[in-house]
């Protein structure tokens, strides 16, 4: 989809900042299906029954496997423009707070936790952090993932 | 290239395998070339539900301009985490942060290495520094994490 919008200049982040950071704009579920958990892992060369054996009293999500549960939408709607196009992946943090088993439903809610940027020799990246907040069918906070999206100006 | 498996009858002369009383500040984890072929990141992306052709198809990731199909940032993390477990199977991850620098081609040859950056007694948590590193030694992938030993 084409955006014709103007977009942001570095002069416009302190108000993108203070209008943006903290926002909740999505919410999705996602259940933890047990062949897919086992995949993950043994795609990452993982060896350990925890992760790789169903049946393993401790069974349970890599610590990472919740990276992929991303909602609908990356930003929200009306966020602005900043920069060209998706950008670049700039990386991603993840909270491991407590077990994940399979079966459990996980709530995920997205926020923009930050929003910084970094002037270099290539010119000005604008960093937007998306932060998953993953929560168990019992309430329990089970995972964290910042994803750090890069814009160039 | 596939992960080696881990010695624990000899942990201390392997590498893997370590406690927390065994962890000093400095140490090196094993070295390991995790396994980049067409299949194991297939079976990733099957499990990730991310069937995008950048990371499946030579050709058509460089008809977007890219080397050639890239390893999935989130795998790469997973090697990472691959490598933790074996290092330290008694530890639990709590965290582990990664930046992703540059593209790294599947089906080629990538290193993945470790280092002790601190210690905690009181909390028996230990701290280490990530990378992988591409066949043209450029580092693909910087990050650190943190373990918790019961």
């Amino acid at each position: 989809m084409n955006d014709d919008r103007p977009a942001a200049t570095q002069a416009d982040l302190p108000a993108i900042r203070e209008r943006w950071v903290g926002v909740e704009f999505d919410v999705a579920t996602f259940e933890m299906e047990p062949g897919r958990m086992v995949a993950w892992a043994t795609a990452c060369g993982d060896t350990d029954p925890r992760f790789i054996d169903p049946t393993h009293p401790d069974f349970q999500a890599y610590p990472n496997f919740t990276s992929h549960c991303t909602t609908h939408r990356v930003l929200p709607d009306e966020f602005p423009k900043i920069g060209p196009g998706f950008g670049i992946d700039g990386g991603k943090t993840v909270d491991c707070l407590g077990p994940i088993r399979a079966g459990d439903v996980l709530t995920g809610a997205a926020t923009i936790a930050d929003i910084y940027d970094k002037t270099g020799r290539s010119g000005t990246m604008v960093f937007i952090v998306q932060r998953m907040t993953y929560h168990n069918q019992r309430g329990e906070h089970v995972s964290t993932v910042d994803w750090k999206m890069i814009r160039q100006l | 290239m596939t992960s080696p498996e881990p010695t624990s009858s000899d942990p201390a002369s392997s590498g893997y395998g370590v406690t927390f009383d065994q962890i000093e500040l400095g140490d090196e984890l094993p070295v390991e070339h995790p396994d980049v072929s067409l299949e194991r990141v297939k079976l990733w992306c099957d499990a990730a539900d991310q069937h995008f052709p950048r990371f499946l198809d030579h050709e058509a990731a460089r008809a977007e301009g890219l080397p050639g199909a890239l390893v999935p940032g989130i795998m790469n993390q997973g090697f990472l985490l691959a490598l933790l477990h074996r290092w330290a199977p008694s530890a639990t991850v709590r965290k582990i942060d990664t930046v992703f620098r540059g593209q790294m081609v599947i089906e080629t040859e990538l290193t993945i290495t470790g280092a002790v950056t601190d210690t905690d007694e009181d909390e028996r948590t230990v701290e280490v520094d990530l990378t992988v590193v591409g066949p043209d030694g450029r580092t693909g992938v910087i990050g650190t994490a943190i373990l918790a030993f019961e």
